[in-house]
């Protein structure tokens, strides 16, 4: 199931010209509605037809303009309190208006109203309608303000895939030490070029679905088989895993490669001897843990980068919601990241 | 005469290929590989290479601090450049390379660019390696030359540094080193990571333990991992009473 975030803003500014036209129309279309609708009163005239115009078209931008008003405050407030009220203001607004009105056309004596002893009926009649259209309205911002909420999340996500490709260095680096090996071992050559060419797939599609944690794993392993060309003795890799591993699981793709492509750029590659990078899968508590820890050089007020997790994170979190979390460990001379995924929410 | 070659590169497999390309090469005798920036700068000044060819991306000292010290050589050696991809260009070539490789190099340009490290008479790779003083981010070594070879010491090794006339004192973990550098050039350039105690010596900020009077009522800082105490000056010394307070 998707996620349900919490629209924090879930009433559109309707001081703005846009929403103003759009309450003005949808006023003048109830208007239309109750001229239209057979009854034995028969066709309304013109007189009554503006006048009723003019009274939706009042009630229509005076709840418009309290709600723009109160809007600050309604977000404040619990969803469910803040429609309430959100949905309260134009009834009782239109309420307010047609006991006024009544009053002045029986007061004036023009009746196009109701008779006196039927105000009831009328101020009723037009907060029921008020009730209806109001509900529907708010209805109508509350789901589109959701719809533009999840398009910005899916192009936010998408953004963030692309960020996680397959950093220039890599591939260059990788060509170099196969053009090395074409001369000395081709057949090591020939399983670099296969490892990189799956990276790259991979990487290109970075963007479209998902991958099974089986896939991630797989790609870790070509990543660092190819890295191991590269650093040779200095970089070693031990994997820990738990035998129940869930393989299906689906997460977004390149999760697992840039965190160990960190691992190698920021601890193991700047340390002149290497160091061993460990990788630990485990099932707990219902959560899939990923555990990528790797030696960093000791410098005096060094500070790492930490973009490339905050990112991976807001990944995690727009496909398994907000009970994946990333935590690092950063000790003197060691750094860890570990991952959280939740098993349920994926199922 | 032949040209001596230093190939200088973390990446066993792309020492390997420059070896293979400069085996083809008539005239270029490969006098060492050095598999980080340090190494480089200390084999190039032991061996006496005339050409360098550098990685930029290495651990321990980078290619472009390592061009720097290389620079402080008399001859200084010509650096050609290689790294795997352009985005270090601009800073190599204010580094005041010869040229500049991509990786994975061709045989034709690295030839080009050794045919022009050969052209450029002493003077000019001289006038070059001039020009980088200053400007550029602070070293993560310094440079300490003895009897004509380089000796790069780590800065988080350094303990403290005292003045010596014009030159420096460097006192750190593998033993005391003069470098030809003033205190207040040092104190410029990692001002945050040391400690004026006096007019002519800087501490390592970790390294202050504690304030201390000695018989003669001189104030005397302690210092952590070095039996050393250090005189410190009437005008330090609010200001290193405030830090050990705060630690």
């Amino acid at each position: 199931m998707a996620t349900m975030q919490r629209p924090r803003e879930w009433l559109p500014d309707l001081c703005r010209l846009p929403a103003l036209t759009a309450m003005m129309v949808a006023a003048e279309i109830v208007v239309l509605l109750l001229a239209l609708a057979p009854s034995q009163e028969g066709i309304w005239d013109f007189p009554r037809f503006y006048a009723s115009s003019l009274f939706a078209q009042w009630l229509a931008l005076s709840s418009a303009l309290l709600l723009c008003k109160t809007r600050p405050l309604l977000h404040r407030l619990p969803v469910w309190l803040g429609a309430l009220i959100a949905w309260l203001e134009p009834v009782s607004m239109a309420a307010l208006g047609a006991y006024l009105l009544h009053e002045i056309d029986t007061g004036i004596g023009l009746h196009m109203t109701l008779p006196r002893e039927y105000q009831a009926v009328f101020v009723g009649g037009v907060a029921a309608l008020a009730a209806v259209i109001s509900a529907a309205a708010l209805r109508y911002f509350y789901v589109q303000q959701q719809w533009a909420e999840q398009v910005q999340a899916k192009a936010d996500a998408e953004v963030r895939a692309l960020q996680a490709r397959i950093r220039p260095h890599f591939l260059f680096n990788s060509m170099n030490s196969i053009a090395s090996l074409v001369r000395r071992d081709p057949e090591t050559a020939e399983r670099a070029i296969e490892d990189l060419a799956d990276l790259f797939r991979a990487a290109l599609g970075a963007g479209q679905g998902p991958a099974s944690l089986d896939e991630e794993i797989t790609l870790g392993e070509r990543y660092l088989a190819i890295e191991k060309l590269r650093l040779g003795d200095r970089l070693e890799v031990e994997w820990q895993r738990d035998g129940d591993l869930p393989l299906d699981l689906q997460m977004p793709r390149l999760i697992l490669q840039p965190l160990l492509e960190n691992a190698i750029i920021h601890g193991v590659a700047r340390l002149e001897h290497g160091g061993c990078i460990h990788i630990g899968l485990h099932v707990e508590a219902g959560q899939l843990l990923i555990r990528i820890g790797n030696p960093t050089p000791r410098l005096r007020g060094a500070s790492g980068n930490s973009h490339a997790q905050a990112s991976i994170e807001q990944r995690l979190r727009h496909h398994f919601g907000d009970a994946a979390r990333v935590t690092i460990d950063r000790r003197d001379d060691y750094y860890e990241c570990t991952l959280a995924l939740p098993l349920a929410a994926a199922a | 005469m032949s040209m001596k070659v230093l190939i200088a590169d973390d990446e066993p497999l792309a020492r390997e290929r420059l070896r293979d390309l400069l085996r083809d090469a008539s005239g270029v005798q490969i006098v060492g590989e050095a598999a980080n920036g340090r190494e480089a700068v200390e084999m190039a000044s032991e061996t006496g290479a005339d050409t360098v060819l550098l990685d930029i991306s290495m651990p321990v000292v980078d290619g472009l601090e390592a061009a720097r010290h290389l620079a402080t050589l008399d001859p200084p050696p010509a650096v050609i450049f290689c790294t795997a991809y352009d985005e270090h260009a601009l800073a190599a070539f204010e580094a005041r390379a010869i040229d500049y490789l991509v990786k994975p190099v061709r045989a034709e340009r690295l030839l080009q660019a050794l045919q022009r490290a050969a052209q450029l008479s002493g003077d000019n790779v001289v006038a070059l390696g001039r020009e980088i003083k200053g400007e550029e981010k602070r070293r993560s070594h310094l440079c300490a030359r003895m009897r004509g070879s380089l000796r790069l010491i780590p800065l988080e090794e350094v303990y403290y540094l005292q003045a010596e006339e014009k030159y420096t004192i460097v006192h750190h973990a593998r033993g005391e080193d003069l470098i030809e550098e003033s205190l207040k050039s040092l104190e410029k350039e990692f001002g945050d990571m040391f400690l004026r105690i006096h007019r002519n010596c800087l501490i390592a900020a970790d390294e202050l333990m504690e304030l201390r009077r000695d018989a003669d009522g001189q104030a005397r800082a302690v210092l952590r991992s070095v039996d050393a105490e250090l005189e410190v000056s009437r005008r330090s010394l609010p200001g290193l009473r405030q830090r050990v307070r705060g630690h």
